[in-house]
């Protein structure tokens, strides 16, 4: 006999949800991945009417349907945003050129102006050409450094007040658990929060925080949502950290088990002495982004590249060999001043015809 | 996460490995002696290693026996009250026993104590810590068939402890009101039974006939919980009320327990992955009043774990070379479906790879706090309840369309009893495993002995919960997709026909 949907009460069951393991029908699977979304978003009190927010759109799954929600939902309850979609170009041939092609579909699909950025024209690098300098083993190092960079100085272009990122329940839960093992107090403090914003960059939220990556390939495949789910070529064999297999064995044993520990991570934060003692964040005295250091991250990357020691913003040893060569030449290539937003859009955007 | 999935983008996420052990093979005490011993990468002798454990066992016991802290002029040492020390049989606790015993309880004689009060019982040095001390262990036995009774096994194994009382429970007593008694708690006019079937809220009644055995009620109990997680939860949570309430009724002001830093490493990543993030702090140490009326004796027990700077390579190479016999701990059925086991296999895989990494997860845990008040005591496992989780757990996982069914921390009436369970012991009511049910069906299932008074003693505030909410039509546009990788992925969670 089949079983009727736990929620409606009417509707043929037609999946266990992965969250909760209610046997439950697909509209009411729409209904309740939306509403905790909105939830979500209405909680924390994420935007403002008129509100300009942009979407970090890589073309995977997590931000695909992410683009997809933020529009249903905005139109749904009139939260009045104004929403882009910003993209990165890490210039990777044959990786990101499809990716992008998934995201320019979701700009007309989804009526959203687009933005893309490429490393190149922010870093003078792509990719390919870092690699092929470094070799494959910090790859991701700098790509992860410069594409949160980037993220920020595209949102900047587009004067939007709030980046949205596909970030999704399991990478929340991975976290917490990650920075507990590797003793990581500040960044287990920060974690948890749906929203982060630094002392002059963009507002940065996760309203995925309590949404499970399988509902989202579910909610993906009864949408018929299209994403690309190609790994980077460039991508580490050692791919899945000890945290992530875990996480996954977690969920296996009792489904509540990502939600538990997001719930555990919210529930307790870092004590006053201890905070005391964390590092000041400051301003990178050449290119202005924030930064703990008199650099920044991306420009001590960067200047090792241009100078041709990658590896000195890596490891100490590299570091200290770089400096003893002196100060960075003036003709060093540095990344354009940062500016936050100030009002209007400094760059002309892509709108759909 | 980055955008492109890989996780390695987290610059830092990747944990190091260092070598083996810092500098010289030579031990890093003595500076003479060849190593005998890697403890997180330092090098030790034999002769160096026990006095190193009986320090870290000081170290973190005696700070805290005197019921004031100690100011900066040291005093001597003196507890309130007497002491217990549970014992499971397993590596922590036998280490436990014996570094306790001779720090404290040997070479101490009836007449020893007499000729001292002669020359001056006054002067500190000629007083015990602890006038008296007992050893509780809990047989879990009848809650699991096949499992063989060891009372008599213990009871021998630690007959070299004569000055020890033997103070041997049973799992079942927390069910058994006659025991409820003897501990100095209140019996209640009813007992506490719930509809355990129920997806979203337990319905709560008392029930007039107590004449259900121990046993029955116990088992009961264990296989209506919806989750081998569950199971393995909720034994250690009785076997805590079973040792607090007989730390009370003993007048001993100190429980010790065995927890190495590796199983304390264990317990709290278990805790946080089973919810309970709101009292990490009591997983590392506590200070435990019962929420029934105080003893006339005994307000206050402090909880301590003397063990938890020594892992539990430490413990199996102390107990080798002083030739202590583990008799070994019962181990809870569960394997693969229980979040307790997990864990363990986890963090002790962990360890030999990355060997700082339990004191690191300790050490982390130690500098968190609770983020909000606690609204009351859990009337299950008395640990501090966290404000508003019910809203929160509606919020975030929505179980039901209809408002008026939403569980809210208000009660307008004695229904349920979700409010007044902490975060963790709902969810091992609630939670469900993704292979369906594994709940033996029947309806009303009792609960141990302490609830039903703390329930009715419990105090409740009320805020108002809402819940209504509103479905509106959508209309969207649909494409293709790769269905084949996505039915890969969720192919487990579809039922039957999926065509749309
Ligand atoms: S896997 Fe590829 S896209 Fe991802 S961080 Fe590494 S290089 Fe960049
Ligand atoms: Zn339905
Ligand atoms: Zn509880």
């Amino acid at each position: 006999m089949p079983k009727t949907c736990a929620l409606c009460k009417k509707s043929r069951a037609i999946l266990k949800r992965p969250k909760t393991g209610q046997q439950i029908c697909k509209e009411c699977f729409f209904y309740v991945f939306e509403t905790e979304v909105h939830n979500t978003i209405t909680e924390s009190k994420l935007f403002q009417p008129g509100d300009r927010v942009a979407i970090g759109a890589s073309g995977g799954k997590d931000s695909t349907v992410l683009a997809y929600v933020m529009k249903t939902l905005n139109e749904r309850y009139n939260y009045g945003l104004n929403l882009f979609l910003l993209s990165i170009d890490e210039g990777i041939t044959g990786y990101r050129d499809d990716s992008l092609e998934t995201v320019k579909r979701n700009q007309e699909q989804y009526d959203m102006p687009l933005k893309i950025l490429s490393y190149d024209e922010l870093y003078g690098w792509t990719m390919d050409a870092i690699v092929a300098e470094v070799g494959r083993k910090n790859n991701c190092t700098f790509c992860g450094v410069f594409r949160r960079q980037a993220l920020d100085r595209g949102a900047a272009m587009l004067n939007v007040d709030h980046i949205v990122t596909g970030h999704n329940a399991d990478d929340i839960a991975e976290t917490v658990l990650m920075n507990i093992m590797r003793g990581d107090i500040a960044r287990l403090g920060r974690c948890t929060l749906i929203c982060t914003q630094g002392e002059d960059t963009i507002r940065r939220s996760k309203p995925f925080k309590y949404t499970y990556e399988k509902e989202i390939v579910m909610y993906a495949y009864f949408k018929k949502l299209d994403y690309f789910s190609t790994e980077c070529i460039y991508s580490p064999d050692a791919y899945r950290g000890h945290a992530r297999t875990f996480l996954k064995g977690l969920e296996a044993a009792r489904p509540s088990a990502i939600i538990d520990i997001i719930h555990s991570g919210e529930a307790f934060e870092v004590s006053e002495e201890v905070k005391a003692t964390q590092k000041l964040q400051q301003t990178c005295k050449r290119c202005g982004y924030m930064s703990s250091n008199e650099l920044c991250k991306a420009c001590t990357l960067l200047e090792g590249l241009e100078r041709g020691m990658a590896s000195s913003g890596i490891t100490e040893r590299a570091r200290k060999r770089l400096e003893a060569e002196g100060p960075a030449p003036d003709s060093l290539r540095t990344i354009p001043f940062f500016k936050p937003p100030s009002g209007n859009p400094t760059v002309t955007i892509e709108v759909p015809s | 996460m980055s955008a492109c999935g890989n996780p390695a983008t987290e610059t830092d996420v990747l944990m190091e490995r260092r070598p083996k052990f810092d500098k010289s093979r030579d031990c890093v005490k003595c500076k003479t002696n060849r190593g005998n011993i890697v403890i997180r990468h330092a090098v030790y002798c034999k002769e160096c290693f026990t006095p190193l454990v009986s320090f870290k066992f000081r170290r973190s016991l005696e700070p805290f026996v005197n019921e004031l802290p100690q100011g900066p002029r040291r005093k001597a040492l003196k507890a309130s009250g007497d002491l217990l020390l549970a014992f499971s049989g397993g590596l922590g606790s036998t280490v436990l026993l014996d570094l306790a015993y001779q720090a404290y309880f040997a070479n101490r004689h009836e007449e020893d104590r007499t000729e001292n009060q002669q020359g001056g019982k006054d002067h500190p040095r000629n007083a015990p810590i602890w006038p008296k001390g007992s050893i509780c262990y809990v047989e879990i036995c009848s809650a699991f068939p096949g499992m063989k009774d060891r009372t008599e096994k213990i009871r021998t194994a630690i007959a070299s402890y004569g000055s020890l009382d033997f103070i041997p429970l049973r799992l079942e007593d927390a069910f058994d009101n006659s025991w409820w008694e003897s501990v100095g708690g209140r019996p209640s006019p009813s007992d506490l039974e719930v509809d355990l079937s129920n997806e979203e809220i337990f319905i709560s009644f008392f029930s007039k006939e107590t004449i259900v055995d121990p046993v029955t009620s116990l088992r009961t109990f264990l296989s209506n919980l919806p989750t081998h997680t569950a199971i393995s939860r909720a034994v250690p949570t009785l076997v805590r009320i079973l040792l607090l309430y007989t730390a009370r009724s003993t007048g001993s002001s100190h429980l010790l327990l065995g927890t190495s830093l590796t199983s304390l490493s264990v317990s709290l990543i278990s805790a946080i992955s089973q919810g309970a993030g709101f009292t990490v702090r009591e997983e590392a140490q506590e200070e435990w009043a019962s929420l029934d009326v105080p003893s006339p004796t005994r307000k206050s027990v402090r909880v301590i774990r003397p063990l938890r700077d020594i892992g539990m390579k430490e413990c199996a190479i102390l107990c080798w070379w002083r030739n202590l016999n583990v008799i070994g701990k019962e181990k809870i059925p569960g394997g693969k479906e229980d979040i307790a086991n997990l864990t363990k296999d986890f963090i002790v895989g962990l360890e030999k790879d990355y060997p700082s990494t339990v004191s690191t997860i300790a050490r982390t845990c130690g500098k968190l706090i609770p983020k909000a008040g606690s609204a009351r005591k859990c009337i299950l496992c008395e640990q501090p309840v966290q404000q508003g989780i019910q809203d929160w757990k509606s919020r975030t996982s929505i179980r039901t369309l209809d408002a008026a069914e939403t569980t809210s921390d208000v009660i307008e009436h004695s229904r349920f009893i979700s409010p007044y369970l902490c975060y963790a012991c709902h969810t091992t009511f609630t939670s469900r495993s993704s292979r369906g049910s594994m709940q033996s069906g029947t309806t009303s299932v009792r609960l141990p002995v302490w609830t039903g008074q703390h329930l009715m003693d419990a105090q409740w505030e009320g805020t108002n919960g809402d819940g209504g909410h509103e479905q509106k039509n959508e209309v969207w546009e649909k494409r293709r997709a790769k269905e084949e990788d996505m039915k890969n992925i969720i192919g487990d969670f579809l039922l039957g026909d999926t065509s749309t």
